[in-house]
């Protein structure tokens, strides 16, 4: 028999060519009992390993190999990997701790390497392994012969320990790849075992799990040294050897060495430790003398209790004692109290910092996270399914996120959370980022040495696309992008670029993600700094997290919580009013008109072209009617054809059924429809008598990316569950198609509602205080469907002025300013949508001029010293500072602006930046006006998009409008009049372009003019067959047949065709 | 006045030149090497079928009708060399501006050939009779000239006072372009100068003119100035003219065609003698010499080593010629050097004919001045190393003499050929370090490899025979290996290799000293024991994707 013990995966990055997955499968085909994963420098593939094992029932050991600088006085010079070993759970802590600290000394991308002290510090534990080509023994008998290489395992037995007697802590390695070098390493190693009295242990330093991975890897080696395959030379492997190799051929490698093979089985079994022993502890709250987590959570909950239900009537108070005693009791069985208490402490911190945080998810079920403020939504007013939160059967923690505002308000979170349970308390998760087929296409062609032209047209080839037909596959792609894959080194490139997908290429940050631990976090996985000071990140992503039983809290930036909080501060400050987002008018009738009629632009999750479409049909007239449209327009209920069964039987045109009587309590609410994941859980405990548990599992298996044979197993259980029931035939088959289809992505009632209090949240705004709404969500880009630009048209159309960039007004943000003529503010455009304008030069300019106004461009120049001269050049190019430009042409000061054009400070830009000296400093311009002409209106457009991607101008369209009406094309505002079936032309900006994973290739695309936004739908054919110009063509010419059903208007394509309208650089949201 | 001949997509027009019959059709250029070809230049026709500059090779698939070329650097030689020989024929002044672009003074010019405008013409269709079409304007200076030929199609004239006029309907682009060497190396400041017109909107040569000078300086400094000045055709410079080539030449005619090379020998020798006579008058050397013969007609059969070699101008005669280019490794003036080393070349490429004119020339350049150090050691003088190594090119072929350098490959004994130049001494510590790692035993590789057949069994060698040495065959008694590497995956010509270390029973002279294999055993894995008594150490090899052995070497 024979044990692998020495084997590095993908997450040794670019070291490794297989998944942890893959390397276990084939292990279990060789019939190895064990193996060992060594990655570089961390245990990041552990836990996909150590799951892969468990399910083989193969034992995971874990290790990694740690850098090394030098072993100090006189052995080991050079850098050098130490092969370790855990083999206990001090080990496992010491390897964590040990990693962290040498990453954690350097910065994230310097070399992070542990001393020999580090190593005495964190030996306890640990087996050491003399290690291949790389490790300390071949390292110092490179450096200096035999003799070193025997002080070399000589130390290592110091640190690692040795005795004469027990077992030692340190094997003598051996690895053969068929080179003679390696041979002599392995007789030197032989000698050096043999005079220290160390086992010897046979390894294959493996590197992938086939022969045909050994092209990946050498693709990866280039990489890794920044060079290509042709020059990579001797970096390269010299054989594909480095694969998994069964036990039998292990033995008739080392034939000669049998004891080296016999102690792989040995040191295996020495080698207790398993990712299932990880020791990992939630923190514990710390409550006042007296009382203990359980009673603080009570009292905090019966106040909360006090102030959510305190005017609610008797019945739904009673109901709500009845179900939060309920949830306190399993909280209690369950000991999840210390948890709820974490994350209402978080909750209460923003609340004292004023700052918007809002509970999503299952959280929102519960009655407890209501109580406590850390959800919104009631869910006992709404009937909430508690289960889906929490469940005795289990035995996983809750899942609680927060959404918090983007940028620094959820840093301040963050950061009280590093404060409160200390830098090794608490860390983000990280995030694996994986090759796909844009990145593999570009790294596999720098490894086949393409040149930068080459490699930007194949990333732009390479589609993204939700949707994939056999047109998107790479190999037709790359066609596109002008290579030849019958040339055998494209075909080869190709086999690289599929070979490298969904392989991890680099660990990032997780958004939002965090995890805290009762005591070091360190001893439960290692740590690296992120790439913003003051934040660690553990070596694990979210999924891996979860699977290994750590907590986590995920912190999420919403951009709109932000543009809420921002719209509040700026109506307080400008409309002189307090806007309680908590208390606002439940039945608007101005905001369900809008949303009627799909005027959105802007609004949280109601916006898209999807949402639009959909919106005329549903008509919402209450509440309850966003939480539905928030949570029709998924992946799940689109598949699974409900959405139109829905709206037709809400428009009243199909009867309400159910697909059993038995359901009508819990599909009433949706008209026999199951929108919600609830709907589906509670129909599988109705129709299947699921447990709370089992309808659990259900969950999980929807949605979850390897659920397929999970799902198998779970339907023949509800088919069984509903024979049992009685319920046969077509009904039972319905009920399947229903539950089967929200395998895709389906929303929650819970989070739909906190949702939908977001979105009616943002209508409001948007209806009643617009220049405030529209400001904050410029100031908060990116984020949601549109463009600024689409933004700042739509509030133009709604009758907002937006004023245009000025640096005699403008602050860094989007401002208001009052107007005189209209009762509504204005607003400023900010300095901060200027293009390659640096923030601090954007706030040292309106410092500046908070001390005195601009006397000239000059001035500005000499005043702000921070603006470069390309800076200046915007601003000026943009009209930005067409006002101080003015101040130096000699006309009289009130007529000012009136001559002042955006070339005229762009000379006189020039001439502040190419500053001659004192002498001259004070010198008048000589001829005061610049001898340049004016720009057209075609000019203006081109700078303004080029320099701020927008305009608060006229609409390109606007300029073209009576040739467009020459050519037969009608606007957006014309179609709603215009009978359904007509063929006609339309034209105008391309905004969006959508091709969903649900649309049956299908592409959706949004087309702006003055008037508004019209959207067309393209057949696959069409789209084939107009590929470039649909995907590349900024303005468009659409033919096609108008479709106008319950006020929902789009063009069919037929025809397309490019509109030559402006040179301006006008931007289009493509969802990918 | 100055004329300038502009040769518009100059790529494409060196290689219809030699190719008329594509003139009537859509023709692409491309560049780089393959799978990665690009379009670096296109003719109007296939720019008006929509064809764009950087298509690559597969995306030009969907052109039907368009020819595709490589670039060629030495027909755009030969076509700039026609250029310049047919603006030479016409003025003595001529600058070589840039590849396709040449400038001549036409001052003095009008008595001798006529009013400019006719001078215009006769240029134009001189040009149009070297298959070339080009742009020709005329102006009083060349700067302004230049702006013309690049911006107006056809032939312009542009009277003197009305450069600024007519040049003013060019864009601003012609300019930075035609000048951009002149006031900027670095592209990126070029696209600067373009971005900052663009932003002004200056568009045409006109509104640059048009802008005061002080604000101009002000903004763009000199460099500003000069385009200024440039747009409205007011530099005046003179031409860079092209010198004569210095011309290093002597010809014989011969009565009665020489058939040996002793009589040639001894013509050459004379016309060495004069040659370096010549360029040591001038204190020059010789850094190429260039033979060439004209060979009788009578024998065109016997003509199989004839070097095509271009000329300048397309040759319509049918004598056959034959010439040679000796490329010199440092400048040299010694012609008994240059004698042999011709009588060597010629001995290894013999003209095949007997030869009726003899043509050689020599390119000149600055003799070479070094003094070496004290404590250098001596090195050959260039001239005698130059010999040596032309002596051995001779016996062992040419492209077989040079410095081995080992390439970075896993791949066994790849190796390239570099021209042998003595380089420093290694120092005496990284002798000693090569000491060190160099092995005991030393392995004599034979070159070729040696076919061999060899029996396997349970995956090992047990016998071979190798297929040209009688001497080499019998049971092996003892292996080492397998030792696999393989490589060049991603090329057509990757390779896969096993190597064994065998040990034959010795048969001939070649035996192992006692000492050293003291056991008979067969060992059966890696080989970590010494071979028997007797027996001869060999590397036997195996190329796995043909599947073929051989022996590659014995071992001492």
């Amino acid at each position: 028999m024979y044990v692998e013990l020495h084997s590095r995966s993908a997450f040794s990055f670019l070291e490794g060519a297989s998944i942890p997955e893959e390397l276990i499968a084939v292990c279990a085909s060789l019939g190895m009992p064990a193996m060992a994963l060594l990655d570089r420098d961390g245990v990041y593939g552990s836990p996909r390993f150590h799951l892969a094992a468990k399910k083989s029932e193969i034992k995971a050991h874990i290790g990694a190999e740690v850098t090394c600088a030098a072993f100090p006085p006189r052995c080991l010079r050079g850098g050098f990997r130490l092969p370790l070993l855990v083999a206990s759970r001090a080990g496992y802590q010491n390897l964590c701790r040990l990693i962290t600290k040498m990453k954690l000394r350097v910065g994230r991308k310097e070399g992070a390497c542990a001393s020999d002290l580090d190593f005495i510090e964190h030996a306890d534990g640990l087996i050491c392994l003399t290690g291949g080509e790389e490790g300390p023994l071949a390292a110092a008998l490179r450096q200096d012969g035999p003799q070193a290489a025997f002080e070399a395992v000589k130390r290592l037995t110091e640190i690692f320990g040795h005795s004469t007697f027990g077992p030692s802590n340190v094997y003598v390695e051996l690895q053969r790849h068929f080179h003679r070098e390696e041979e002599y390493r392995n007789r030197v190693a032989f000698e050096i075992a043999e005079s220290l009295h160390l086992p010897l242990l046979a390894t294959n330093g493996v590197n992938y799990a086939a022969p045909r991975e050994r092209e990946l890897a050498d693709a990866f080696t280039a990489l890794q040294h920044h060079r290509t395959l042709d020059t990579a030379g001797r970096l390269l492997s010299p054989n594909a050897e480095r694969y998994l190799k069964s036990p039998a051929a292990m033995r008739a490698l080392f034939a000669d060495v049998p004891q080296a093979i016999a102690n792989t089985v040995e040191l295996s079994s020495r080698l207790e430790f398993t990712l299932n022993d990880l020791g990992y502890e939630f923190p514990r709250y710390p409550v006042p003398e007296g009382e203990t987590m359980m009673s603080f959570l009570r009292e905090r909950t019966r106040e909360g209790m006090q102030s959510r239900y305190g005017r609610a009537d008797a019945e739904l108070k009673k109901r709500a004692r009845r179900q939060i005693e309920r949830e306190l009791s399993l909280i209690e069985k369950l000991n999840l109290a210390g948890y709820f208490l974490i994350v209402w402490d978080l909750v209460r911190f923003c609340r004292e910092q004023n700052i918007l945080a809002q509970g999503r998810g299952s959280a929102a079920n519960s009655a407890v996270c209501y109580s406590l403020g850390i959800t919104a939504v009631d869910p006992i007013g709404m009937e909430l399914l508690f289960e889906r939160f929490l469940s005795e059967e289990r035995g996983e923690w809750p899942d609680i996120d927060l959404d918090l505002p983007s940028g620094d308000e959820r840093e301040r979170v963050i950061q009280y959370v590093y404060q409160r349970y200390g830098q090794r308390g608490a860390a983000m998760t990280a995030n694996v980022i994986t090759y796909r087929n844009r990145m593999a296409a570009r790294e596999m062609g720098k490894a086949l040495g393409f040149d930068e032209d080459t490699l930007k047209r194949i990333s732009a080839a390479v589609a993204t696309w939700e949707f994939k037909d056999e047109n998107d596959a790479l190999d037709r792609r790359l066609c596109d992008a002008g290579l030849d894959l019958t040339h055998p080194r494209m075909r080869k490139y190709f086999e690289l670029c599929l070979a490298a997908q969904d392989l991890p290429r680099h660990l990032g940050q997780h958004s939002g993600g965090m995890v805290i631990c009762e005591g070091r976090l360190d001893s439960v996985v290692p740590l690296e700094p992120a790439s913003m000071p003051g934040r660690v990140v553990v070596q694990w992503d979210k999924e891996d997290c979860a699977d290994m039983g750590i907590i986590k809290v995920d912190l999420l930036g919403l951009g709109m919580m932000a543009a809420l909080k921002d719209s509040l501060e700026l109506i307080r400050n400008h409309y002189k009013e307090e806007v309680d987002l908590a208390h606002l008018p439940a039945d608007d009738p101005i905001v369900y008109s809008t949303l009627q009629k799909a005027d959105t632009v802007g609004m949280f999750q109601v916006e898209s072209r999807a949402q639009m479409a959909c919106l005329p049909r549903l008509k919402p007239e209450r509440f309850y009617d966003i939480v539905v449209q928030v949570a029709i327009i998924r992946p799940g209920p689109i598949v699974g054809n409900m959405v139109n069964p829905f709206l037709k039987r809400r428009q009243g045109r199909e009867a309400v059924t159910y697909p059993h009587p038995s359901l009508e309590t819990v599909l009433g609410r949706t008209l026999g429809v199951p929108l919600f994941q609830e709907q589906l859980l509670r129909m599988a405990m109705i129709t299947a008598n699921f447990t709370g548990g089992e309808a659990e599992e259900l969950r999980r298996a929807m949605g979850f990316k390897r659920s397929e044979a999970r799902m198998k197993v779970i339907e023949e259980k509800l088919r069984a569950g509903m024979t049992r029931n009685g319920i046969h035939g077509e009904t039972q088959e319905q009920i399947i198609q229903s539950i089967t289809s929200f395998a895709l992505y389906g929303f929650p009632e819970s989070h739909a509602a906190s949702f939908a209090l977001i979105a009616y949240a943002s209508a409001y705004l948007k209806c009643h205080y617009l220049a405030a709404f529209t400001a904050a969500l410029l100031n908060n880009q990116p984020m949601g469907f549109y463009h600024p630009a689409t933004i700042v048209k739509d509030a133009q159309r709604h009758g907002l002025k937006v004023l245009p960039m000025d640096v005699t007004r403008s602050d860094w943000t989007c401002t208001l300013e009052p107007s005189a003529i209209s009762h509504q503010p204005s607003v400023r455009l900010g300095l901060k949508y200027a293009r390659g304008l640096r923030e601090a030069a954007g706030q040292a300019l309106v410092r500046e001029r908070s001390l005195a106004p601009f006397a000239s461009v000059q001035d500005l120049a000499r005043r702000v010293p921070e603006l470069r001269k390309d800076e200046l050049t915007t601003l000026a190019e943009i009209g930005a500072m067409n006002a101080v430009a003015s101040s130096q042409l000699p006309v009289a000061s009130e007529n000012r602006n009136i001559n002042t054009h955006r070339r005229d400070a762009l000379w006189q830009v020039e001439r502040a930046v190419r500053w001659s000296g004192p002498l001259l400093d004070e010198l008048p311009e000589i001829d005061g006006e610049s001898p340049l002409a004016a720009m057209t209106h075609e000019e203006r457009l081109v700078a303004d998009f080029r320099a701020t991607g927008l305009t608060v101008g006229p609409h390109p369209m606007q300029y073209r409008r009576a040739e467009m009406k020459r050519m037969g094309i009608y606007s957006a505002a014309d179609l709603a009049h215009l009978p359904n079936g007509r063929r006609l032309r339309i034209g105008g900006c391309v905004i969006a372009r959508q091709r969903p994973g649900t649309a049956k290739g299908m592409m959706f695309m949004s087309l702006e003019d003055e008037t508004g936004i019209a959207n067309a739908i393209f057949a696959p054919d069409l789209l084939q067959k107009n590929r470039a110009l649909l995907i590349s063509e900024r303005f468009l010419m659409i033919e096609g047949i108008l479709q106008n059903q319950d006020n929902v208007i789009h063009i069919r394509a037929e025809k397309v065709s490019p509109l030559r309208v402006t040179r301006a650089e006008t931007a289009s949201h493509d969802f990918h | 006045m100055f004329a300038c001949i502009f040769i518009p997509d100059f790529s494409v027009q060196a290689i219809i030149r030699f190719e008329p019959e594509l003139r009537a059709h859509s023709v692409a250029v491309l560049t780089r090497r393959p799978p990665l070809e690009k379009v670096v230049a296109l003719n109007e026709r296939a720019r008006q079928t929509g064809v764009e500059i950087g298509a690559t090779k597969s995306q030009l698939e969907a052109w039907e009708n368009l020819v595709l070329r490589a670039r060629s650097e030495s027909q755009e030689t030969s076509a700039h060399a026609a250029l310049l020989d047919c603006a030479q024929s016409f003025s003595p002044e001529v600058e070589d501006t840039s590849p396709g672009t040449v400038l001549l003074n036409l001052a003095g010019l009008e008595p001798l050939l006529g009013p400019l405008p006719k001078i215009a013409r006769d240029l134009a269709q001189r040009v149009s009779q070297m298959e070339l079409a080009a742009n020709l304007a005329v102006a009083a200076n060349p700067d302004a000239a230049l702006l013309a030929a690049r911006g107006f199609p056809g032939v312009t004239l542009i009277p003197e006072g009305r450069e600024a006029e007519r040049l003013g309907d060019l864009p601003v682009d012609v300019l930075l372009e035609s000048f951009s060497s002149g006031f900027s190396s670095d592209a990126a400041e070029v696209s600067r100068w373009v971005e900052t017109f663009d932003r002004w909107g200056i568009r045409k040569l006109r509104a640059l003119a048009a802008l005061p000078e002080v604000p101009v300086s002000e903004r763009l400094g000199q460099p500003g100035l000069h385009l200024q000045k440039l747009a409205r055709g007011a530099v005046s410079r003179n031409l860079r003219v092209l010198e004569p080539r210095l011309i290093f030449a002597e010809s014989v005619e011969l009565e009665y065609p020489i058939v040996l090379l002793e009589p040639l020998a001894f013509l050459l020798n004379r016309m060495l003698e004069q040659v370096c006579a010549r360029l040591s008058a001038r204190a020059l050397a010789a850094q190429e010499l260039h033979l060439n013969l004209e060979l009788a007609p009578t024998q065109p059969n016997g003509c199989a080593s004839f070097t095509q070699m271009p000329t300048q101008t397309p040759t319509r005669t049918r004598t056959p010629k034959f010439t040679r280019t000796l490329r010199l490794p440092a400048p040299m003036l010694d012609a008994k050097v240059f004698l042999k080393l011709l009588q060597l070349d010629l001995q290894a490429h013999p003209p095949g004919a007997p030869i009726v004119k003899i043509h050689l020339s020599a390119d000149p350049a600055r003799p070479r001045a070094l003094q070496s150090g004290l404590f250098q050691p001596v090195f050959p003088e260039p001239e005698k190393l130059e010999l040596t190594l032309a002596r051995i090119a001779g016996i062992v072929g040419e492209g077989r003499v040079g410095s081995v350098e080992l390439l970075d490959t896993h791949r066994e004994g790849a190796f390239a050929l570099r021209h042998f130049a003595p380089g420093e001494p290694a120092s005496k510590l990284e002798e000693n370090a090569k000491e060190k790692m160099s092995a005991v035993i030393a392995l004599r590789l034979f070159r070729p490899p040696l076919g061999a057949s060899v029996t396997v069994r349970e995956a090992k060698p047990v016998r071979m025979r190798c297929l040209e040495r009688e001497d080499i065959a019998g049971e092996i008694v003892w292996t080492a290996g397998p030792w696999r590497s393989s490589g060049d995956w991603s090329e057509q010509e990757g390779w896969s290799r096993e190597e064994w270390d065998i040990a034959v029973a010795a048969e001939s002279s070649c035996q192992l000293p006692v000492s050293s294999c003291q056991s008979n055993e067969r060992e059966p894995t890696t080989g970590n024991r010494q071979p028997a008594t007797g027996l001869v150490l060999y590397r036997l090899v195996q190329d796995k994707l043909s599947g073929n052995w051989f022996v590659e070497g014995m071992y001492d």
